[in-house]
């Protein structure tokens, strides 16, 4: 017991070794794997969605499953991010939980802001941006979540335990989190890839407050507001990602973006609205020494220009629909880059076809370090097993330096 | 970025201590370990909020 838990200790000791120099855009001794996989473990595991997004527990047992069965050097502590038993604790109205409002075996959904009553009005930029955490506690959370009742009405059972349970719940999925990652560690020398969250300000008010939609036109009718919001999130946004990030500022933190690419936002817009806010969080996060996984799902080539703005290092940066080797040539020197396999092509092709996808890759980003193999955006339910096997194997077989 | 104009509830609090303080009548012991408690319980609850906004 005593040498299988040191040789698990020197594996995960090699892997972060593996994993960091990468990150750091630098030469391991073989290019690192992290696949980003979510209902994908349950599929592997033999659970339901349902199950995975509503007992956190399962999620977990099978996220070290893949992570014990499959040769990876890191992955997610639970890529099923969203635990719809804590949602349903407070009556969060934003989600479609599988075996609820959705079949059992389709994976969690989330619910648009509806434009015409949308959780943020178009007239209330000013109190959010004057006190933003004052507002999502007094205005935002009685809207989206049933049991919260609004200030200033009579309150109620539903309403008290929504606090506490909420609160407790939250206590307790984290808590498991923590020990994930720890088993993670002991069980299979796994590294936990990521630490802490962030979005950027405009996502947050384009997903949780005014909807994507009712967002563009404010654009127009109120751009100023628009621009000042964001202002107004950023340094809570930053907050909350340096309280969550990595203590040893080894792993990045997850920074997930929704709305910035084409077709959502031109590049004119995505300078104007969009990045500034977004680059000042990375920058002061990266003054602290912590790295950001710029995870651009989406085509986000149009905006390589302002992405290679950012400091040297800041970012690990995630292609999902840009085309990798356009990437690698415009800001490889400057960031490790992760991805660049299609869904569909773990989702549909082959496993001779993914092999040579993943060779193809690695031959044309990886060979000066840098480079971290995964798909191209997370891995849900229609991705099959013995092609995310043939991932793990080709990355092995072609990625030795 | 432009430059901020002062909160009136600076990230990761709720109820700064400064406004808590004002309810306080007398701290008769250590009013550094009361204000360092207070701090660490309210950024909970800020912790709460902001998590629900972006992980939930």
């Amino acid at each position: 017991m005593a040498a299988m838990s040191t040789d698990m200790e020197q594996l995960y000791q090699q892997r972060l070794k593996r994993y960091t120099t990468a990150m750091r855009n630098e030469k391991p001794d073989m290019v690192p794997i992290r696949p980003f996989v979510a209902e994908f473990v349950a599929k592997y595991a033999g659970y339901t969605c349902q199950e995975v997004a509503h007992d956190y527990e399962k999620a977990l047992d099978a996220t070290r499953r893949c992570a014990a069965d499959f040769d990876w050097d890191a992955t997610v502590a639970n890529m099923v991010f969203v635990w719809t038993g804590l949602t349903e604790a407070i009556g969060l109205k934003y989600y479609a939980v599988p075996g609820m409002q959705i079949p059992a075996d389709t994976a969690f959904q989330y619910i648009e802001p509806p434009e015409d009553d949308a959780h943020m009005r178009e007239d209330e930029y000013d109190p959010l941006i004057d006190d933003p955490t004052g507002y999502l506690f007094n205005v935002w959370l009685p809207r989206v979540a049933r049991e919260v009742r609004p200030m200033g009405e009579p309150t109620s059972m539903g309403n008290n335990l929504s606090f506490v349970k909420g609160g407790m719940a939250m206590m307790q999925y984290f808590g498991a989190l923590g020990n994930q990652v720890g088993r993670l560690r002991s069980e299979s020398g796994t590294v936990s890839a990521i630490a802490g969250i962030l979005k950027g300000p405009f996502d947050i008010i384009a997903d949780k407050l005014r909807g994507y939609k009712a967002l563009c036109m404010d654009m127009f009718r109120q751009p100023d507001k628009v621009i000042a919001a964001c202002e107004a999130l950023a340094p809570h946004l930053l907050k909350v990602a340096a309280m969550t990030s990595d203590p040893a500022k080894q792993v990045p933190v997850g920074l997930w973006m929704h709305r910035g690419c084409v077709p959502f936002l031109s590049p004119p817009q995505f300078e104007k609205f969009y990045w500034p806010t977004l680059k000042w969080i990375i920058e002061e996060l990266w003054k602290q020494g912590i790295q950001t996984l710029f995870y651009a799902e989406g085509e986000w080539n149009p905006n390589l220009k302002y992405i290679a703005e950012l400091p040297d290092l800041s970012i690990v940066y995630h292609v999902d629909r840009g085309d990798i080797f356009e990437v690698h040539k415009a800001v490889g020197h400057k960031f490790c880059l992760s991805g660049g396999i299609p869904n569909d092509l773990l989702a549909f092709g082959t496993p001779d076809e993914v092999r040579t996808c993943c060779k193809k890759v690695i031959e044309g980003v990886a060979g000066d370090g840098g480079y971290v193999m995964d798909a191209s955006a997370i891995m849900q339910d229609d991705t099959k097993p013995e092609n995310v096997k043939a991932m793990t194997e080709a990355t092995r077989e072609y990625g030795v330096y | 970025m432009s430059e901020q104009p002062p909160s009136k509830r600076p990230p990761g609090t709720c109820v700064p201590w400064d406004e808590k303080r004002k309810e306080i009548p007398e701290i008769k012991g250590d009013e550094a370990l009361v204000r360092r408690v207070w701090e660490e319980t309210d950024a909970l609850a800020y912790l709460y909020i902001w998590h629900c906004l972006l992980a939930f």
